[in-house]
């Protein structure tokens, strides 16, 4: 094995992942790269705009600040696992009815930040919403569909939103 | 009363909504190429500075590095630009600013194109440089271009201000400033590319101009029209700064020699470093009103800086002198605006093009009017804003579709509300609280000069409905609204209609998404078109149904017999039914649209003219409190009316005016982009939802005649009353005004503690 790579083994979207990852590489690259999953995005690099946001053990992190071996024994959730064969997660159906996507870069990330947020916390006050999502910048909706989208997921949220 | 429409003003679901939400792969850094090449650009070192030599021997031998490319590896004309031709894709014999791409390295992996870059070894002779556009207008400045510093300028000119101020009861004369401002859109540039079978390269990118890119790879490459093909690929907000051609020509470039896949991805620094910014503008303006408070004259003198390079420089200095008068009528105008040079970044087009700058100043001025007269800021602005027969000062008559009254008796109950609330009685030792209005007028398209939309509308033997448009959709929603606008038109849903957006090789012309102008030109081309082939579908229904055109309309996908007492299967007949007998009597069913705004170019002395069509209007109303020991704005509610003529989408319209509201937040209190200081998002602050208050959108339609419908725009506009606004609100709050954008915490202090204000204040408890 090359002494750069790392062997990590974690479970994405429901489904268990092996790979041979470089050492240095971000959760970001891995799963933009190695695995192809493209939903979430690269907005600065830094930690700054959270389009790159995923849950790790139920919690939103900045992917592109992670190390993909810190991945490793963890249960990882993209936007990618949101949505089931049946169709769309109730938060991304509430993102649809209530126009909270524009340009949509910095949908997947606001989704996860909020999906991380119902599960701790499954009937937020606006509040708890605005400080869930405050790292997550939007330069398209000035944020009032965004609020609109997430509190009427409160709203019918019976559980079912952090599924 | 207002007509009633079948899809118009309803809010649909939007187009391309649900693959986001799933995080499919749309936009362009996501598309997967087989085993694609990656760019990476060199950038300038100097501000100005001859390039001497370019040695790439060293970068060449790193292992993974392909080819490295430089001006001399172009084989068509390189020279960039959409209004003036005068940047480079690749620097030839200077740089003039350290935005400037020097070389182009291909390589096989990311980290060898980093290494190949830190290997090109560039000699340099560095030139003096300016940064400071009233130095670079001075004889003896480093010259920046062959032709001189000074670009372009714009005069109007209309009776006598200099002899009006002379009988003004209030004269005030200003300076203005802003600043440099990124669009920081969420997505940075990016593209792919490959070459197709045919030989055809075949470019994606995050664009907002599809056909622009198309025209200069096609010259930069001395390709012929069917040899590029440009693809928009889902994009992640654009602002204006996606007009320029960003990774277009080196994709263009490397696949022209290389004949393989690949792709250019900017990060966040490279988007900072090397695409176009705002213009800052220096604005002094003087303006007379009489004792009634009816503004009389104008003296206005606006320097625009656009860096090294034109881009939109010219739209922004000629949009700036025709929206400085402000939404109001004033008969003597005296008007000049220049676009000049320096060895910054090159400016562009930002959302507003001039306007939010302008705004800035004139909203400044009526308040600086009211207060030297004794008036209430809404009724000055009431007595002269523009109405129907109102003359412009570029001579224009409006004639119709003027919503800057309604728009302010829209936010009026708020504002009385709010003085009765007591807003500027100080409750709290070290804080004060402000209110303040910013109007705006916006004319939709670009600026006296021809900007037509073209579209095409196509029915096939079974009677399915193919739209085909340039126009590019960059998250604003206009695919959504097009489909609106077809099937309105046709009497069918808009989800019947395929849509096929922004490929150079199936679309034709839309022109730019900027200006405001996607729905009120595009929106027409595509109702030209689908009003063309409804005729071919009338035609051919009065022979089936025996009767005359003008008693028949569109109905769920069939031409029936309006108003008939029962609702007969012979009354009516549906399309696939038409389009076979129209198909096999060889009359086409494919139907091309066309739309170019009525305007009347301004004479170049005198800036006499119409140069638009039709003109958007907007009222805000701030509410805030001020911090006076630490100069923080805290923002409580904004109030926003704009008039967009008729809104087709409501919802995409409320996104629209609450995303350009946090625009102008940004604008108003925090951006601002230093050169070489400003170099990653951490450097560079946009608003975050914290920083958001409660947006009341209100909308006003004001039918526009020549509209699609009744619509005109609202993407700018949404964004130039909010800084006027705040400004105005905190001047009121600390009877002390910022002249000078952004009003960060720390102009606010300084107006704080000159003002009087830093330290406790005596409190009054109601």
């Amino acid at each position: 094995m090359d002494p750069k790579t790392v062997h990590i083994e974690f479970t994405l979207n429901g489904s268990p992942r092996s790979l041979e990852i470089p050492g240095a590489a971000s959760a970001l690259w891995v799963i933009r790269n190695l695995i192809g999953l493209k939903g979430a995005k690269e907005g600065c690099g830094i930690g700054e705009c959270g389009a790159c946001t995923i849950e790790v053990d139920g919690k939103a992190v900045n992917s592109c600040l992670m190390l993909a071996a810190q991945l490793d024994g963890a249960d990882v959730l993209t936007v990618e696992g949101l949505a089931s064969e049946d169709g769309l997660h109730p938060l991304q159906s509430s993102f649809l009815e209530h126009h909270g996507v524009q340009c949509g870069f910095c949908t997947p990330g606001l989704l996860m930040s909020t999906h991380a947020l119902l599960k701790e916390n499954p009937h937020p006050d606006h509040a708890q919403v605005s400080k869930a999502i405050a790292g997550n910048l939007c330069r398209c909706t000035g944020y009032r569909q965004i609020f609109a989208s997430i509190e009427d997921a409160v709203k019918h949220n019976s559980g079912e939103a952090a599924q | 009363m207002k007509p009633e429409y079948n899809v118009i003003g309803k809010s649909l679901p939007r187009t391309g909504s649900v693959d986001r939400l799933r995080g499919a792969p749309v936009f362009a850094a996501d598309i997967q190429l087989e085993n694609p090449l990656i760019l990476k650009a060199l950038r300038s070192a100097h501000d100005h500075a001859e390039v001497v030599a370019i040695d790439v021997s060293k970068a060449l031998a790193i292992e993974g590095v392909v080819r490295i490319f430089t001006a001399a590896d172009i084989p068509g004309k390189n020279l960039l630009g959409i209004i003036n031709k005068d940047q480079p894709l690749l620097a030839t014999d200077k740089v003039r600013s350290r935005s400037d791409a020097v070389a182009l390295v291909a390589a096989e992996t990311e980290s060898a194109a980093h290494e190949a870059l830190a290997a090109i070894s560039v000699t340099y002779n560095p030139l003096p440089s300016v940064t400071d556009p009233f130095e670079a207008l001075k004889t003896d400045a480093p010259k920046i271009h062959p032709k001189g510093n000074l670009l372009f300028s714009r005069k109007i000119r209309q009776g006598d201000a200099e002899a009006a101020f002379a009988g003004c009861a209030s004269v005030i004369e200003k300076t203005y400033r802003t600043s440099m401002i990124e669009h920081n859109y969420l997505e940075p540039d990016a593209g792919a590319g490959f070459v197709d079978t045919d030989g055809t390269l075949v470019i994606y990118a995050s664009t907002q101009n599809p056909h622009y890119d198309h025209k200069e790879v096609v010259t930069l490459l001395g390709l012929g029209d069917n040899q590029v093909r440009i693809i928009q690929a889902a994009t992640g907000g654009g602002f204006g700064s996606k007009l320029d051609l960003n990774v277009q020509g080196f994709i263009g470039l490397a696949l022209f020699h290389l004949k393989r896949p690949v792709r250019h991805v900017y990060t966040r620094e490279e988007a900072y470093l090397a695409t176009a910014k705002r213009h800052p503008l220096t604005l002094t303006v003087k303006t007379g009103a009489d004792a009634d408070g009816r503004l009389k004259a104008i003296k206005a003198h606006i320097v625009c800086d656009t860096g090294a390079y034109g881009s939109y420089g010219i739209a922004v200095a000629s949009r700036s002198a025709v929206h400085v008068t402000g939404p109001y009528e004033i008969e003597h105008v005296d008007i000049e605006s220049y676009c000049v040079y320096t060895n910054k970044p090159f400016c562009g087009a930002m959302r507003g093009f001039g306007a939010p700058q302008v705004a800035f100043a004139h909203e400044s001025q009526i308040d600086l009017h009211a207060r030297d007269l004794g008036m209430d800021p809404l009724d000055i602005r009431l007595k002269n804003c523009l109405r129907v027969g109102s003359k412009t000062g570029t001579g224009q008559v409006l004639t119709a579709s003027v919503g800057i009254g309604e728009c302010l008796e829209a936010v009026k109950p708020y504002y009385r509300e709010a003085l009765e609330s007591g807003v500027s009685a100080p409750t709290h030792p070290f804080r004060r609280r402000g209110i303040g209005l910013g109007a705006m007028w916006y004319g939709i398209g670009n600026t006296g000069v021809q900007n037509p939309s073209t579209a095409g509308i196509e029915m096939d033997p079974e009677g399915h409905i193919t739209l085909f448009t340039g126009c590019a959709d960059i998250g604003q929603g206009s695919t959504t609204v097009l489909a609106q606008i077809a099937a309105e038109t046709l009497g069918v849903q808009p989800a019947e209609i395929r849509m096929v957006v922004g490929d150079t090789k199936y679309t034709t012309n839309a022109g730019a998404t900027s200006a405001s102008r996607q729905t009120y030109i595009s929106g027409n081309a595509v109702k030209d078109a689908c009003q063309k082939l409804g005729d071919v579908l009338m035609t051919e229904a009065i022979n089936r149904l025996h009767s005359p055109k003008d008693s028949l309309v569109f109905q769920d996908g069939h031409v029936v017999i309006k108003a008939g007492p029962e609702n007969r299967p012979e009354d009516r007949i549906d399309f696939p039914c038409l389009a076979k007998r129209i198909h096999a009597k060889g009359v086409p069913l494919f139907w091309q649209g066309y739309f170019d705004p009525e305007t009347i170019p301004l004479d170049p002395e005198t800036g006499a003219g119409s140069p638009y069509a039709t003109y958007a209007f907007a009222c805000h109303l701030a509410l805030l409190e001020v911090d006076t020991l630490t100069g923080q704005v805290t923002l409580e509610k904004l109030v926003a009316a704009h008039d967009v003529g008729q809104a087709i989408h409501p919802e995409n319209v409320i996104g629209q005016i609450c995303g350009g509201a946090a625009m102008g937040i940004g604008f108003a209190l925090m951006e601002e982009f230093e050169p070489q200081k400003t170099v990653s998002m951490k450097d560079y602050h946009i608003p975050t939802c914290a920083d958001v208050p409660t947006v009341i959108p209100i909308i006003v339609e004001s039918a526009e005649p020549s509209g699609p419908y009744g619509a005109k725009g609202v993407g700018e506009p949404a964004l130039i009353p909010t800084a006027p606004a705040i400004i105005n609100a905190i001047a009121r709050a600390l009877g002390e005004r910022i002249y000078h954008l952004p009003a960060n915490l720390e102009r606010v202090l300084a107006a704080s503690i000159s003002s009087g204000h830093f330290g406790p204040q005596e409190v009054t408890h109601g």
